[in-house]
């Protein structure tokens, strides 16, 4: 059984703004989310970047202590998206509960906010505290925290898939959310991911000399996806969610189809654990036009992965040239919130369903001058206005694992 | 402590740790005020901090049975009772 997967709902909390409107205001106006890195009395004052993008806005949540009580800050956020998927979506409560929706949500390692309390009353020697570290701490914290917390704060029976794997998190809690479907073992999904605000991930990518340290006293310059002056990436925090739904049953109860997933491809370089891989990355995207059946001459405008490292943006390049050559529009939404980790391959998507449903293509932030290695690509230099019917949208990550998902405007699927 | 001094303390951490609306010492802990298990391991964690030593395990398993907050209340009245002998 081969159904037809549809995009009815989407919602993302982000640097540059929490829902539709904020989000393409500020893609419009070339706002960027990223400031100064705040201080976590921990490990600020040893990391060289000082830099990250950041969610400052104050949030409504109104969930009720009930839920809250097993929430990190992680799954706040995936909460919020969540909810706001299933009230846009109007599905019913008989539906949400039958066992026929499930969840495909993920983080990178659950919430460190807790996780840090924990070592602090470890290596402080708390001793009168050492209780207080129990099965709440760890449903707060642990890797499928966001996936659980969204099905116990909604009464969801279905599936869970609560996928872990850095960057590609949420890109391939949507493939895998998209194969339930498309495969039917679920009618519906909500799929996405969320990452809080934490040092020890920015940490990490600067020791490995990945972040990008020579714009901070100006964060709005930096992340520079393609850019010759591009010095490694910015990390960032927030959430995204989408609903995936089988498409007959989305068309008979009148859902606003927003897009068609058309095609989705996943593997893995199978070797070095850091660093890119043109024959995985450039085997990915083949993957993903193959299950979609269609060819590189009919996709509109791609999505890279572009974190403003030296290398991986070089790398993508080349992919992307060997794939498609020049034809698609290439634009790097990294540029405008840095790298919101496991959640980037949601929140990119929910960038493209509003640019498709508004029919403009933002371009790549702070891309003055194009890498000459970089320069064989068709980029988003400036704001193009025009329909978008097929979207390429490519994450790749720490581990060697590479995904591409399609996307077809749900005007082209309806029409 | 008093059994006074106790209900004080223990409608404090009710209403403002685990936002009881309006408690009684008769309610049901889960019919009334949705007190679930993961209530319970916080809940006796918070015992510990107020009486300033650690349950056992055997005396942890004890606060199983606990249903209304009379019966919180004689919980720790007999935990104290028994360390204090």
């Amino acid at each position: 059984m081969k159904r037809r997967v549809v995009v009815t709902a989407c919602s993302a909390i982000t640097p540059i703004g929490y829902g539709k409107n904020d989000i393409i205001a500020a893609l419009k106006l070339g706002k960027s989310g990223v400031k100064p890195l705040r201080d976590d009395g921990l490990l600020t004052g040893h990391i060289h970047s000082r830099v990250f993008g950041t969610v400052d806005y104050p949030i409504e949540y109104g969930f009720k202590r009930q839920y809250t009580k097993t929430m990190g800050p992680v799954a706040f956020y995936a909460c919020r998206v969540a909810k706001d998927v299933l009230e846009q979506s109007g599905l019913d409560q008989e539906f949400i509960t039958s066992g026929r929706l499930g969840v495909a949500f993920g983080s990178t390692h659950g919430s460190p906010t807790v996780q840090r309390n924990i070592y602090k009353t470890f290596f402080n020697n708390l001793e009168e505290e050492f209780s207080s570290i129990g099965a709440v701490d760890y449903l707060r914290s642990m890797v499928h925290t966001t996936a659980v917390n969204i099905t116990r704060m909604f009464g969801i029976t279905g599936r869970v898939i609560a996928s872990s794997t850095a960057c590609t998190t949420s890109s391939q809690a949507i493939g895998f959310g998209y194969e339930m479907v498309k495969y039917g073992m679920q009618d519906a999904m909500i799929c996405g991911g969320a990452d809080e605000y934490d040092t020890t991930t920015v940490a990490v990518f600067d020791n490995l000399l990945a972040c990008s340290v020579d714009f901070n006293d100006r964060p709005e310059c930096t992340p520079r996806p393609f850019d010759t002056k591009r010095d490694g990436l910015v990390v960032g925090e927030g959430g995204g969610a989408v609903l995936l739904e089988e498409y007959e049953s989305a068309k008979r109860r009148g859902a606003n189809i927003l897009a068609e997933v058309i095609g989705f491809g996943c593997n893995n370089n199978g070797g070095d654990l850091i660093l890119p891989n043109l024959d995985g990355i450039t085997a990915t995207l083949r993957l993903a036009l193959k299950d979609a059946g269609i060819t590189p001459e009919q996709v509109d405008v791609i999505s890279a992965h572009a974190t403003a490292t030296k290398m991986g943006d070089v790398i993508e390049a080349q992919a992307i040239d060997a794939v498609y050559g020049d034809g698609p529009l290439v634009t790097g939404l990294k540029s405008y919130m840095g790298h919101t980790m496991g959640t980037c391959g949601v929140i990119e998507l929910t960038l493209m369903l509003y640019m498709m449903e508004q029919g403009f293509v933002a371009p790549t932030l702070n891309l003055e001058t194009v890498d000459p290695r970089c320069a064989m690509l068709n980029h988003a230099r400036e704001i193009r206005v025009g329909d978008i019917n097929i979207a390429a949208m490519q994450n790749f990550a720490f581990g060697g694992v590479n995904t591409c998902l399609l996307l077809q405007n749900g005007r082209q699927t309806t029409a | 402590m008093t059994r006074d001094e106790l209900q004080e303390k223990i409608f404090a951490v009710l209403t403002e740790d685990f936002e009881f609306d309006k408690p009684g010492l008769d309610d049901n802990l889960r019919d009334d005020h949705g007190f679930d298990s993961i209530d319970a391991i916080e809940l006796l964690g918070k015992i510990e901090l107020m009486l300033g030593f650690s349950l056992s395990r055997e005396e942890k398993e004890k606060a199983m049975g606990i249903r209304t907050i009379n019966d919180i209340l004689d919980y720790i009245e007999r935990i104290q009772s028994a360390h204090q002998s």
